[in-house]
């Protein structure tokens, strides 16, 4: 699809969804889970409603991935006390840096990758649908339905990202988008639920058509995209059972019985008037503006595929030019023809998955969305609906799933309605035993201990230790490097000018240089990462042959390369030098929302529980362990955030005419745990800085202890 | 409570159980195989494992498994060794006195010719079909044995180990990128003196049990022993052994004083305090071209460090226990190419082992003449994985549940070889 019609749409539905969304009222919900409450025979008295900046840290790191910083804090307490929750809770659902967070949210349901086949441009994708508001059903019709070109087609990365095979796309689809989880059914009958493998298959049909094709040149990759072909590899019986002759096409079925539309629903009444209205808009706004697709893009690939051919065949040197060439024949088809085979099958079943009617669709998106902001799900693991696992409070869930449905499938609506209830609201349970604790939580009347996810645990230490932009004046942190470079002896020049003493043996600095500090990025910078630049990927897409990109060697052949490099440096007479460098070191942060994901293994995010993103129902950890302890107690990230930079405004509260410590410390503690200090706090705090060499040097001891302090990362 | 597939399997048992004796089953396994382990229980078994692993493939011909007098020999002539009769390439002068404590398999029948899936195949025992990743079999151990020490049950070093995956954050491999390098995140920050570094962690303690008043839950807690933990590692006398500084020269010219030579120092060193499993990572085995320099270089690196390592562990008794293993992707073709190098070649590889639990100067399986198949005896690749947790007594069938609460064995199905086993 091209560009223009995808954007536009999106932009508009975002438009829309603004316009006809009802406004934040949870009192309904509330209603509903108190009724149950009392139905199951709840007799604890809940726990308080939380103060106002409880209120507020708690709902910026669930909304916008990190703590609240004093400005937002002043902000919030200056607006009246009867609405400033509402009011901010719009002002930060339309924050840029919601999409962030709940991109993560969904690149983790979704298991979307950085690094798979255009896994970053779908990440870019995901993004710009929740920045704009695109209802969740149409996300996902689209996600289920795609084909064409990876890059070209966003969204064709989610069939490609696990090779577009049949049987692990209908796991994936009936444990993702409906919380079944079905995939049990791809070996045997579901044991204890009812799906039978048969039926499993016959979901898989709907995938059976689509294949994925991968064009080549010379090892790189010019295009990967779906293709839809008559033959199904989605045959009945399986391997194993019966005779081999007997296996047949199994017909496409959808497993699950949509609800009756008989009137007697008025959430869907309600949703077939959003939808209506939205149509009608959509359909003036992109009159006469159709795409026009004609040809596949598979014959436009293969004939161009074959023009390479009858080059390349009188071409001895086949270098760069006949790249070049097969390039911009590639390009040109991307910009012309986004007309792809649709697949009828999966546009099928997506209208089935998405279906208004579909309660298992609903249902599951909305208990996964409750559980990332209550903590406890109604269903639990999260994509578990089956008849042997009981519900916690299913009138609840249903009355949270019609809403999210009426409200045509708006993510921004449903977290709305679940951050206005008292559910979300509550303090936590108090000095109560274990057994009334976890009874008080799971009916809802308290709210459970959670840790931030390590991205909003970066980001908000990033953003409690002014991080965001530098903080210390040019040249208060000059330091000096030892850089290595391995030069090659030339056997005519003359002695490199260095001194002898920083001439040394390959990896071995002499006593005077011991340890030097090298610049280049270590194995050991686990706290830095690549930044995804979400705009410049999604206007890539146009034209979105990304060859350099995805220099597609096998690994033979970088080994080999590997090995011919080494075989040289292994002849050539080299020796190691040591280069002074005189550098600045005023550090400053990037979102880890914005990074590439998931990270390195050994990343700060992976080590605190962002999920590798390859193994369905692989959620995200939150528990303890002590690597991320040794990364948090000695980190750079903590130790940085810790230290007192002279542009930042805690500065003049501790040195110079208008220091004021009382005043450092109660903004230390709103900027870091965003509530001020209790007496004894304020005691503590200023022995811990009257205690070492000066207020600076004390005041990062603080900051360090608050940050590292179970307090700020768990929130409250 | 959740019903899944591991219910299903639990009560396809049991029925088999009401049918008779034979399918009774205790704690979850059957109870032929509880006995087969009590059976060994009482032989030495080993506690820590060293893995060499050789990226690329390394060829079987030139090293292990020598052809004399065939097309297919290559440059290197077979010399004797410590073990009688079992000859190996010349390339391992040093190694071939310590034979008496190694072992070979030379029948080794892989089936995945390509880098990727034959390193997910050799390091985790299962074959890479897609959406459930398995774990590698550092994890593995780590999972299964008691952490001894005060380091990390698992450390991979000169490269990164296989995930441990559904087995958890606590099985994964802390990583040294290269022997000597010292983990920064093992100290105070620059600029922080021990002084004031530990006046830190002593508020933070503080502030942490006060927060802690009246809040239930186990994370709190949890949180708290990672801290502890953390501290207990950061000041512990256990870290002196990845400062290889203090290496006497002599030691490190015995090894050879290459990255090598110091990896298997450090390995060395890390299992004598207590560290289950080491692995040592190394590439440059790929040789589609120039074969024969290439593994003459290797052998010239390899060969002292391992006959050095193998001797000193023998001499202080820690070979008893310590299983030291060397793996790579697969062999390489019997056929020199005209590039004077040889391709991939699964069909048929060899392995080495030595130490804990395992018989030395055995040597497992032969291959037919020229080295292109098995001849005997052939050896499936979960089977080196299978032998390796025997060593350790550890049952590779356990089944552990993955995020989907689908069981799966520790290894895919393999069977101890039960001929090394001591």
């Amino acid at each position: 699809m091209p560009k223009w019609s995808l954007f536009y749409r999106c932009g508009l539905l975002a438009l829309l969804s603004l316009v006809v969304s009802a406004p934040a009222n949870a009192t309904g919900l509330d209603d509903v889970l108190n009724q149950e409450n009392s139905e199951l025979g709840v007799g604890l008295k809940p726990a308080p409603i939380a103060n106002d900046l409880v209120f507020l840290r708690r709902l910026s790191i669930d909304l916008i991935g990190r703590i609240p910083t004093e400005d937002e804090i002043q902000e919030y307490l200056a607006l009246p006390k009867t609405t400033r929750r509402t009011q901010v809770v719009e002002k930060l659902l339309a924050s840029d840096r919601f999409s962030d967070r709940w991109t993560t949210f969904f690149a983790d349901m979704l298991r979307l990758r950085s690094n798979a086949e255009g896994g970053s441009t779908l990440i870019a994708f995901v993004h710009k649908a929740v920045e704009e508001g695109m209802p969740y059903d149409e996300l996902c019709r689209r996600l289920i339905s795609a084909g064409g070109k990876s890059g070209a087609v966003p969204e064709v990365g989610f069939i490609l990202s696990d090779n577009a095979d049949p049987l692990a796309l209908a796991g994936i689809t009936s444990q993702v988008f409906l919380g079944v989880r079905m995939a049990c059914a791809e070996c045997h009958d579901h044991p204890f639920d009812k799906w039978t493998r048969e039926e499993f298959y016959g979901l898989a049909a709907y995938f059976g058509k689509t294949r994925r094709v991968q064009r080549r040149f010379q090892n790189r990759i010019l295009a990967t995209y779906t293709t839809e072909v008559d033959q199904t590899t989605v045959l009945w019986p399986p391997p194993g059972v019966g005779e081999a002759s007997d296996r047949k096409p199994i017909a496409p079925t959808f497993p699950i019985a949509l609800i009756k539309d008989d009137g007697k629903q008025p959430y869907l009444k309600r949703f077939a008037k959003v939808r209506a209205s939205r149509d009608d808009l959509l359909a003036k706004v992109t009159k006469g503006k159709k795409p026009s697709g004609e040809s596949s893009l598979d014959d436009l690939l293969s004939s161009a595929d074959k023009r390479v051919k009858r080059r390349t065949a009188g071409d001895i040197d086949s270098g760069l030019g006949v790249l070049d060439e097969a390039k911009r024949d590639v390009e040109k088809i991307d910009v012309k023809a986004a007309g792809y085979r649709p697949s009828d099958l999966r546009q099928e079943l997506a209208r089935q998955v998405t279906s208004p009617r579909n309660r298992y669709f609903s249902r599951a998106f909305v208990n996964r969305v409750w559980k990332e902001l209550v903590g406890v799900g109604f269903v639990e693991p999260i994509d578990d609906f089956s008849s042997e696992n009981d519900f916690n409070h299913p009138q609840t869930l249903d009355y949270l799933a019609d809403e999210f449905v009426a409200e045509g499938f708006d993510l921004r609506g449903l977290i709305r309605q679940i951050v206005g209830s008292e559910a979300y609201q509550r303090e936590h349970a108090g000095d109560v035993d274990e057994a009334t604790r976890l009874e008080m939580e799971n009916a809802f009347i308290a709210t459970p201990m959670r840790r931030m996810i390590s991205e909003t645990l970066y980001d908000s230490i990033v953003v409690a230790g002014h991080m965001a932009a530098v903080k210390h004046e040019a040249g208060k942190n000059m330091k000096i490097a030892w850089r290595a470079t391995r030069v090659i002896k030339q056997p005519d020049a003359t002695t490199p000018k260095v001194k002898p003493s920083e001439l040394v043996k390959s990896g071995q600095p002499t006593k005077k240089m011991k340890k030097p500090v090298v610049v280049a990025s270590s194995p050991y910078d686990l706290e830095k990462a690549i930044e995804l630049d979400f705009d410049k990927l999604l206007k890539g897409s146009d034209s979105a042959i990304e060859v350099e990109k995805m220099m597609a060697k096998s690994a033979e052949e970088i080994e080999a390369e590997r090995m011919l490099a080494q075989e040289r440096r292994l002849q050539a007479d080299y020796f190691d030098r040591y280069v002074r460098a005189e550098y600045d070191d005023n550090p400053s942060f990037n979102s880890s929302y914005r990074m590439a994901s998931p990270a390195a293994p050994e990343h700060f995010l992976r080590v605190f529980g962002q999920p590798g993103r390859t193994e369905l129902g692989d959620f995200r950890d939150t528990s303890a362990s002590m690597r991320q302890q040794l990364m948090i107690l000695n980190g750079r990230l903590t130790h940085e955030a810790s230290r007192v930079g002279e542009l930042e405004p805690l500065h003049r509260l501790l040195v110079g005419k208008n220091a004021d410590l009382q005043a450092a410390i109660q903004l230390a503690y709103r900027e870091v745990l965003t509530r001020n200090p209790s007496k004894t706090d304020l005691s503590d705090a200023t022995e811990i800085i009257n205690s070492a060499d000066d207020r600076l040097a004390g005041m990062a001891d603080l900051r360090w202890v608050l940050l590292n302090s179970n307090e700020f990362r768990f929130l409250p | 409570m959740t019903k899944s597939c591991t219910d299903y399997r639990v009560t396809r048992r049991a029925m088999l159980g009401a049918t008779g004796a034979a399918g009774a089953t205790l704690l979850g396994m059957p109870v032929q195989q509880l006995l087969a382990y009590a059976g060994t229980a009482g032989a030495q078994k080993a506690e820590h494992v060293i893995l060499f692993w050789n990226g690329g493939g390394m060829t079987h011909l030139d090293t292990w498994d020598p052809k004399p007098g065939r097309p297919t020999q290559g440059e290197f002539e077979p010399i004797d060794t410590s073990a009688p009769g079992v000859q190996i390439s010349e390339i391992f002068p040093q190694l071939a006195k310590q034979m008496h404590h190694c072992s070979l398999i030379r029948s080794i029948a892989g089936t995945q010719g390509a880098h990727g899936p034959a390193t997910y195949n050799l390091q985790t025992s299962y074959v890479d079909a897609g959406i459930l990743v398995h774990p590698g079999i550092g994890s593995v151990v780590a999972h299964q044995l008691e952490r001894k020490g005060d380091l990390p049950s698992y450390i991979s070093i000169s490269g990164r180990a296989r995930r441990a995956t559904y087995l958890g954050q606590k099985c994964e491999a802390y990583y040294v990128p290269a022997p000597g390098q010292q983990d920064p995140y093992l100290s105070f920050p620059e600029g922080i003196a021990k002084v004031r570094g530990d006046r830190r962690l002593e508020v933070l303690a503080r502030y942490n049990s006060r927060f802690a008043k009246g809040k239930g839950g186990a994370q709190l807690k949890n949180t708290q022993t990672a801290i502890d933990e953390a501290i207990g590692l950061m000041r512990s006398p256990a870290l002196k052994a990845f400062d290889l500084d203090t290496v006497p020269t002599t030691t490190l010219n015995r090894y050879g004083d290459t990255t090598f030579g110091r990896g298997a120092i450090l390995a060395k060193r890390l299992v004598e305090t207590g560290v289950r499993f080491v692995q040592i990572n190394r590439g440059g085995f790929d040789t589609h071209g120039n074969n024969f320099p290439a593994l003459r270089a290797h052998g010239e690196v390899m060969d002292p460090a391992l006959a050095s390592l193998i001797e000193d562990l023998a001499e202080t008794g820690m070979l008893k226990k310590t299983l030291v293993l060397m793996l790579s992707e697969f062999g390489r073709t019997p056929r020199v190419n005209m590039n004077a190098g040889r391709d991939h070649w699964a069909s048929c590889f060899s392995c080495f082992m030595a130490g804990g639990g395992i018989k030395g100067g055995t040597v497992v399986g032969s291959s037919d003449k020229d080295g292109y198949q098995p001849n005997d005896r052939p050896v499936a690749v979960p089977d080196i994985h299978a032998t390796l947790c025997n060593a350790m007594g550890i049952d590779p069938d356990t089944e552990v549940l993955t995020p989907l609460q689908r069981p799966m064995k520790l290894v895919d199905n393999g069977k101890p070889v039960g001929e090394l086993l001591a």
